[in-house]
């Protein structure tokens, strides 16, 4: 999968200043589930899922998801934040076996 | 274990551990607890609440997701509460649960005045039908919920 982490993050194509905006954003993961043997056993590996998702704007931390193998694959995630000054908005992935993936997306008035 | 008692596909998983690792009937349910799986929705809710009552929603909450989920793999769910989002008052988690996954707790989010609404959405698996709660946590402490039942053609968790 050369695909994994690829971030996509999507704005409304309009942001007024001190709008409150909703974001939605994907990820491309395989958010392994945990697998079992014929005997229900649990197979012993390193699950790789995301387990943290944070969102920054202008710096400051707005929103986080601690998410569990519950969440589907190729996670979708939507929030909303207040657009008050231009900026960098970022959403960065985190998963188990410490990759961290990154999208960021401009907020700019228009 | 965080619950004394034992469920009856806990206490198979240990035994099932326990025949190929060669012990006898020592329990060494570690690996469940670190993944929180096999959890039952009540023993995760202790474990996430200590058992602080939670009020009854409806009025405030609003649970978006479907009344049938055909692929239980990929379900939209969005949760959006009616609630002011100020420093002095604000919603500070929202959970989702889904009763009868073996990870019950499926996503919190984390909120701060600066997201303006309390507003989520995500992507979650249903392993078979069962209720689907969104619970809401203010910054004062206080605990709100609402559920709705999904109905799930085919499960979502697999192993």
């Amino acid at each position: 999968m050369s695909d994994i982490g690829k971030v996509r993050l999507r704005l409304p194509s309009s942001i007024k200043a001190g709008d409150v905006v909703r974001v939605r954003c994907l990820v491309i993961h395989p958010m392994e589930r945990i697998e079992r043997d014929k005997s229900g056993k649990i197979i012993d590996k390193k699950y790789q899922y995301i387990d943290k998702v944070t969102v920054t704007y202008l710096g400051k931390t707005i929103a986080t998801f601690d998410t569990t193998q519950s969440v589907s694959e190729n996670p979708f995630f939507a929030f909303t934040f207040k657009a008050t000054d231009p900026g960098k908005l970022v959403v960065s992935f985190h998963d188990t076996i410490g990759a961290i993936y990154e999208g960021t997306a401009d907020v700019a008035f228009g | 274990m965080r619950d004394e008692s034992m469920t009856r596909r806990q206490v198979l998983g240990a035994l099932a551990v326990g025949a190929v690792v060669g012990m006898t009937v020592v329990p060494r349910p570690a690996a469940a607890q670190t993944f929180g799986q096999n959890e039952t929705v009540e023993a995760a809710l202790k474990r996430v609440f200590g058992g602080k009552p939670i009020k009854d929603g409806s009025g405030m909450i609003t649970l978006d997701i479907p009344l049938i989920a055909e692929n239980g793999a990929v379900v939209p769910v969005s949760v959006e509460v009616n609630a002011p989002m100020t420093p002095q008052s604000y919603v500070k988690h929202i959970y989702v649960v889904a009763d009868k996954n073996r990870i019950p707790v499926v996503t919190r989010a984390v909120l701060s005045p600066d997201s303006g609404q309390a507003y989520m959405g995500a992507n979650i698996r249903l392993g078979e039908t069962g209720d689907v709660r969104a619970i809401v946590e203010q910054s004062d402490g206080t605990l709100w919920q609402v559920k709705r039942e999904v109905k799930v053609t085919v499960g979502g968790c697999g192993g």
